[in-house]
């Protein structure tokens, strides 16, 4: 039973890490109908930043100001060149054909990696290791850390305080009226334009918190470890179905846990092709996911 | 305008019919490879341009000709020449039996399941199965084709062999556009439900382009197992796949010339730069994104007929 609750408790740090870059995926898709496969590569720069702000900026000694303080300047960062990408990739395409915003996409994710490899080098970086305080419990035979603590309730926090932005204020209501019929948003008076800006502000700030977070709990960081979290939290959006936000979360954690499982019980060399099976099967006998509305075609 | 287009694609074939004797080493291999790739978007563009469907994962049927090369070369002695027909059978069957379950995914879903059958069919490779594919480091050792007795071990003999396959395939799809066949394909692309409504078969025609992609890319992929003597996985991720899903795209789909220019400009160009060595990737996407953002349709966009004029002028 050690390694079923060890599994369990990595598994559910891993699957919120998937379920705040997921949200990013979900939000944009909801919103575009667009995959915005550049989201996990500005996962991926949000880990760079993050250590090169605490070491250049933050002179590298941790304290509670400075964890605050890096946390709220990466998420400024990486909105900003969330935004810009909007700006620059996908805006003059949205009436163009549905797959030539995807090649952008693509295009873009490609700048992003390779702009992280020429400015932080093609070797593993390593996060700084001290940001918070090295705590280790031991439960019983199962080793909990700080680190994962704080990536558990950072994380259900951030899910909350979305989920009752999206559902109670005024701006969530107008995302979610975009995300119905953009038209009809427009003659309400809703401003699309700047709920787009907005969906790739909040998208891309959680999923900097995910980039932060990966750096603090893997320590070793790359410019290609976009592609693998991207992929990985796409599919969680996708469980969860594909546009809608709780389903982004519950996805993350379910694919976390399911990947924990398989890592722990079966085989760690299969995961990829067990993940992505699990995947097809949702999509054959489920294709709107585990929360997801079933609509009609459309003639 | 006709003459032009056709003066322009004999010039091409006679550049292609020179070029090893211009030419040798690197540049030579990166001709061939430029044949090999240019076979493998036409395909891809079979099953994303003509039919319409949004296949992210054809590296599979690519990389299955290769290994299924490779193993029946390495592993039970046949001879190159003796595996191309499984090589194409055997990827066209598979391709059959994946899209059967899959087809009638509508748009993004089918683009995540065939990415996912990709990494599933990637983790085959890499864990040995049925220890026939040699597991991270691939097989080694793949004879060169012989015929009558001679070994075609050069890289010429190779070029033109991947010449000879270019337009088989150019005649292939040539027949397809023109054939039922090629327009069922078109009608479903622009409408499923109105060409089910007009006696399509909807459901048959879509299997049907994932078989001939499937079949034309595993040919291609013998092509690639003999040019390097070597397979191993990492010349079948998925970013291969997304590489071909670009060409298509930014080339222009159902467009030949289009997806040769495609080719050109995310294979060969690349070559070109190499000398920028690290940045080139970073310039490669910034391409990638201006050309979709210039020229949404691709680079040279296949050109249907025109409406007849009371059409146009509403």
């Amino acid at each position: 039973m050690d390694i079923f609750f060890q599994q369990i408790i990595n598994g559910l740090t891993i699957g919120s890490l998937y379920a705040l870059i997921a949200l990013g995926y979900t939000m944009v898709y909801g919103i575009l109908k667009l995959i915005n496969f550049a989201h996990g590569d500005l996962v991926a720069l949000s880990a760079f930043i993050g250590m090169t702000v605490f070491a250049k900026i933050l002179g590298g000694d941790a304290s509670l100001f400075a964890v605050i303080a890096l946390f709220l300047i990466t998420m400024a960062v990486i909105a900003m060149a969330g935004v810009a990408l909007d700006k620059a990739a996908y805006k003059p395409l949205r009436n163009a054909p549905r797959l030539s915003a995807v090649v952008s996409a693509l295009g873009a994710g490609l700048v992003i990696q390779n702009g992280i490899m020429l400015t932080w080098g093609p070797n593993v970086n390593f996060f700084p290791g001290d940001l918070v305080p090295n705590i280790v419990w031991n439960i019983g035979g199962t080793v909990v850390t700080f680190i994962q603590m704080l990536i558990l309730v950072l994380s259900l926090i951030l899910m909350i305080a979305l989920y009752l932005f999206i559902n109670k204020t005024k701006m969530g209501t107008a995302i979610r009226a975009s995300a119905i019929d953009k038209d009809a948003s427009r003659l309400m008076g809703i401003n699309v334009d700047r709920v787009i800006s907005l969906v790739f502000i909040i998208g891309s700030a959680l999923g900097a918190v995910g980039g932060i977070f990966i750096g603090m709990h893997y320590r070793g960081i790359t410019f290609e470890m976009g592609w693998q979290y991207g992929l990985y939290a796409f599919v969680a959006a996708i469980m969860g179905g594909i546009g809608n936000i709780p389903g982004a979360m519950l996805g993350g954690i379910l694919l976390g846990l399911f990947n924990a499982l398989i890592a722990g019980y079966v085989s760690s060399t299969w995961t990829d092709a067990f993940t992505f099976l699990l995947l097809i099967l949702i999509i054959i006998f489920r294709p709107t996911g585990i929360l997801g509305e079933r609509v009609a075609e459309k003639v | 305008m006709k003459n032009t287009k056709n003066l322009l694609f004999i010039l091409f074939f006679a550049c292609l019919i020179i070029y090893p004797f211009v030419t040798e080493g690197r540049w030579l291999a990166v001709g061939i490879t430029f044949l090999i790739f240019s076979i493998v978007a036409l395909s891809e563009d079979i099953v994303l341009g003509r039919a319409g469907m949004f296949d992210m994962g054809h590296a599979i049927y690519f990389g299955m000709g290769a290994y299924i090369c490779g193993i029946l070369n390495y592993h039970y002695g046949l001879p190159i020449f003796a595996t191309i027909p499984f090589a194409i059978i055997i990827p066209a069957l598979i391709g059959i039996c994946l899209a059967a379950p899959i087809v009638h995914l509508r748009g993004d879903y089918l683009l995540v399941t065939t990415l996912g059958l990709n990494m599933v069919f990637l983790q085959v490779l890499e864990n040995d199965a049925f220890g026939l594919t040699g597991g991270p480091n691939g097989i080694f050792g793949i004879d060169s084709p012989s015929i009558f007795g001679f070994q075609l071990m050069s890289q010429t003999s190779i070029y033109y062999m991947a010449f000879i396959f270019f337009i088989i395939t150019l005649l292939i799809i040539k027949n397809l556009e023109h054939g039922k066949a090629g327009r069922a394909f078109h009608y479903l692309s622009q409408d499923p439900i109105a060409s089910q409504s007009i006696g399509i078969n909807v459901r048959f025609y879509r299997i049907l382009a994932f078989a001939l992609g499937a079949g034309i890319a595993g040919a291609a992929g013998v092509l690639f197992a003999i040019q390097y003597g070597a397979i191993s996985p990492e010349a079948f991720t998925f970013k291969e796949s997304v590489l071909f899903f670009a060409i298509v795209l930014v080339g222009g789909p159902s467009s030949i010339p289009g997806i040769l220019i495609g080719t050109f400009v995310m294979f060969v160009l690349p070559e070109v730069f190499r000398q920028f060595d690290t940045a080139r990737y970073l310039v490669f996407g910034l391409a990638m994104i201006f050309a979709m953002v210039l020229r949404p349709n691709g680079i040279l966009p296949f050109k249907f007929g025109k409406f007849p004029k009371f059409v146009r002028e509403k």
